[in-house]
């Protein structure tokens, strides 16, 4: 039976959730389906990258009935074809298009704010519902303090040894992107709690610590994999991860859709978003903060945005003397066992450099 | 090996414009100077997209443009097996086979050393993200500024603004580049000259609708993307006006070739020396029309032309939702009476490929063959001539019993 809240389906970071709950309706991040990925080839170019052709097969197998609306996000030539073959092929009563600057100057940042607003009355429109500046304001306060409570998890894992393994946290953070903010909200106060019990009073010699840095990922294959060959993973620089809940939007603002394009556009590791010196830097900053000994560098097959950025990358870290290694993945991690012994060599590396 | 290629490519262009005075050696002469220009010591480079930023733009300053994908990618036809070697170097370094075989080229040549300079690197978020991350990529090479002028999907008097406002900015970046301020009575007369060669191209694309066709459809094909590199130059209306008194005489004289299939070209042709013009002139199929050879966009306001020329950005079929490309395409098979449409489908080309089924589908309701001929412009190792000849013998079958 469905639930008496709007379900309104969305697929990339950039897509402002916030403005979904202002609406009174329940915003959900998609994951594909795993299973029944090959009735996409029918419909979309197979070489496309996995995640998009596994979002698409969820709607042509029928599975994605429960929603009554989908947001896509101009964020990569693959999703902008993806949303003309889905508002083609399956019926979704509101099939919409947010458009997101490349760019992040102040006149980017106007732009998408108009497009904001845009994305506002389409849903008013469609829907009849009613998003005041008191319902946005009010969204825009329930999604800081998520970011806030994550970011005060995220930090703990700082700390040597982490309280929390790294696929604990992920897991986590894929629950903040997939369910109702406000239970979400009571139980991460009560891992804040309970991570903070488990922490060592005084520094003591860890694991190798790794950093995984890529696109999408929604299951913690990779995270159980650099465990298991005896590494921790201090932090995910994933748009289902770290990059999800970061830089938080302005209260303050006269203009609460100039603060909600701010902020979504401050999003610089995303490939997608031009600076690749920026990102860079960001990554090395990341690397500092939670003392990282080697990075883990992944991206989903035919992912455009990522796969031309790993040579200089790859570059760049090993200039700094930074470890790094690139796994190619099949969104599934189907392939999961080919890349142990790879794993199991890079935490080796990671070790040896320790002693 | 980049230069020395055009050196060669202007200088038999110029003598078989001195035996023949015809359209295409003149063509082939005028873009190998322009290539050559990005070579000389003192020349001010701007890397850009010919085929998707406003070269009018450019033409009002004293810049060398200059494109790597197009200049990269016309050495195949010449020397497919060098050019994969090439593209190995690129390879080598990690960029993944994956990717666009245009681009690995490119950056093929950096690391042999064989690209001009770069002062200021352009392009456009359209028509592929390849491009815009190899540009980026070109930038931290050469330690130079990259912009990207952001071309939104939607059509508004919001992303007009935005995008006229970054073509702005950009004028201001030619302008510290070009060391002399923008001349706007010259942009406005760069915009005239544009306009008046998109009458002549129209009148040219025209040409597409007499039986049999006059010309040479992978000509068509390979205008429709690089003749956008010339606009804004006289060059470009010379050019087009000489191909049409070709094509009149060739009809005067009735040296046309025989023609039973008439056919639209979507997406990209081979720069590679394929078998595809042989098979399809043995079969009396003329490639009439291509999907980019269509004049989708308005003139240019002279008295608004960074509005304009945002216009032209915005209306491309490659921008927006599916229907601007797709409706333009139907609007090709009505005007051209075509019987099939060939979809070349370049391995890498993700934004070109994705909506096949769309298109099939359109194109199915009208009854038309549709083909997807899947294959690489410019790396022979993912091109195969048997595949290609026995998808092609088989779709002109159908386009025959069709008929």
């Amino acid at each position: 039976m469905k639930d008496a809240q709007l379900q309104i389906g969305w697929l990339c970071s950039f897509v402002p959730e916030e403005i979904i709950m202002a609406a009174g309706f329940l915003p959900m991040r998609l994951s594909g389906d795993l299973e029944g990925i090959s009735i996409a080839d029918a419909y979309i170019y197979p070489n496309l990258c996995p995640y998009i052709k596994s979002i698409l097969a969820l709607g042509l197998n029928g599975k994605a009935k429960r929603l009554d609306g989908l947001v896509f996000a101009r964020s990569c030539d693959g999703m902008r074809r993806m949303y003309d073959v889905w508002r083609s092929y399956i019926d979704t009563r509101f099939v919409y298009m947010l458009e997101v600057p490349k760019n992040r100057d102040d006149a980017a940042v106007k732009y998408f704010a108009t497009q904001l607003r845009r994305f506002a009355s389409a849903l008013q429109q469609e829907f009849g519902a009613g998003i005041t500046p008191a319902s946005l304001n009010q969204a825009i306060k329930t999604a800081n303090q998520i970011r806030m409570l994550m970011r005060r998890i995220y930090e703990l894992q700082r700390s040597i040894p982490l309280p929390l393994s790294g696929s604990e946290v992920f897991q986590l953070g894929l629950e903040g992107i997939q369910t109702d903010k406000k239970s979400f909200i009571a139980k991460l106060k009560r891992c804040h709690s309970d991570a903070r019990s488990l922490m060592e009073p005084h520094q003591k010699e860890g694991k190798a610590r790794v950093l995984i840095s890529g696109n999408v990922m929604d299951r913690p294959a990779l995270f159980y994999l650099i465990e298991a060959a005896g590494a921790d993973v201090v932090a995910a620089d994933l748009c289902t991860a770290m990059r999800y809940f970061e830089h938080p939007v302005d209260e303050g603002s006269d203009d609460p859709y100039l603060a909600l394009a701010r902020r979504y556009l401050s999003n610089l590791r995303c490939a997608r978003m031009t600076g690749l010196n920026e990102r860079l830097a960001e990554v090395k900053e990341l690397i500092k903060a939670y003392t990282v000994d080697g990075i883990v560098y992944t991206s989903v097959k035919f992912c455009d945005q990522h796969l031309y950025d790993v040579p200089y990358f790859m570059e760049k870290l090993q200039e700094e003397g930074i470890p790094a290694l690139f796994l190619e993945n099949d969104y599934t991690w189907g392939n999961i066992g080919q890349l142990k012994t790879r794993v199991e060599a890079f935490v080796e590396i990671l070790d040896s450099r320790r002693r | 090996m980049l230069k020395s290629f055009y050196e060669q490519m202007k200088k038999l262009s110029e003598e078989e414009f001195q035996r023949r005075p015809r359209a295409w050696p003149m063509f082939g002469a005028q873009l190998a100077s322009i290539m050559l220009k990005a070579f000389e010591e003192d020349a001010k480079v701007v890397w850009t997209t010919y085929y998707s930023f406003p070269m009018e733009l450019l033409a009002a300053f004293d810049v060398a443009p200059f494109d790597f994908e197009v200049a990269c990618n016309l050495p195949p036809g010449l020397d497919p097996s060098g050019c994969a070697d090439i593209m190995a170097k690129a390879e080598a370094k990690g960029y993944s086979i994956d990717l666009c075989s245009f681009h690995r080229l490119a950056l093929g040549c950096y690391f042999l050393d064989y690209l001009p300079k770069a002062d200021l690197l352009l392009t456009t978020s359209y028509f592929c993200d390849g491009k815009t991350k190899t540009n980026q990529i070109f930038a931290q090479y050469y330690d130079k500024e990259a912009i990207m002028l952001d071309v939104p999907n939607e059509l508004s008097k919001e992303s007009v603004a935005y995008v006229s406002g970054q073509l702005q900015t950009i004028a201001r970046k030619l302008e510290e580049v070009s060391g002399h301020k923008l001349d706007l009575d010259r942009l406005q007369e760069c915009i005239k000259t544009s306009n008046r060669a998109r009458a002549v191209y129209g009148r040219l694309a025209e040409i597409g609708k007499v039986k049999p066709f006059p010309w040479d459809g992978s000509r068509v094909c390979l205008l429709s993307i690089i003749g956008n590199m010339f606009s804004g130059t006289l060059f470009q209306e010379q050019l087009y006006q000489k191909i049409i008194d070709e094509c009149q005489q060739r009809m005067a004289e009735g040296k046309t070739l025989p023609e039973e299939f008439r056919m639209l070209w979507m997406a990209w042709f081979p720069s590679l020396p394929t078998n595809i013009n042989e098979i399809l002139r043995a079969n009396k199929v003329s490639i009439v029309m291509a999907e980019l050879a269509r004049v989708y966009w308005d003139e240019i306001d002279e008295n608004h032309p960074f509005e304009g020329m945002a216009l032209r950005c915005l209306k491309n079929p490659y921008v927006g939702p599916i229907e601007q490309r797709l409706n333009g395409v139907l609007q090709l098979v009505d005007e051209y009476a075509v019987d099939g449409v060939i979809h070349f489908s370049s391995t890498a080309c993700r934004h070109a490929n994705a909506s096949f089924r769309l298109i099939e589908d359109a194109l199915a309701k009208r009854n038309i063959p549709f083909l997807i001929l899947d294959g690489d412009m410019s790396d022979m190792r993912a091109y195969s001539a048997e595949k290609t000849r026995s998808f092609l013998e088989t779709f002109i079958e159908v386009m025959a019993v069709r008929k």
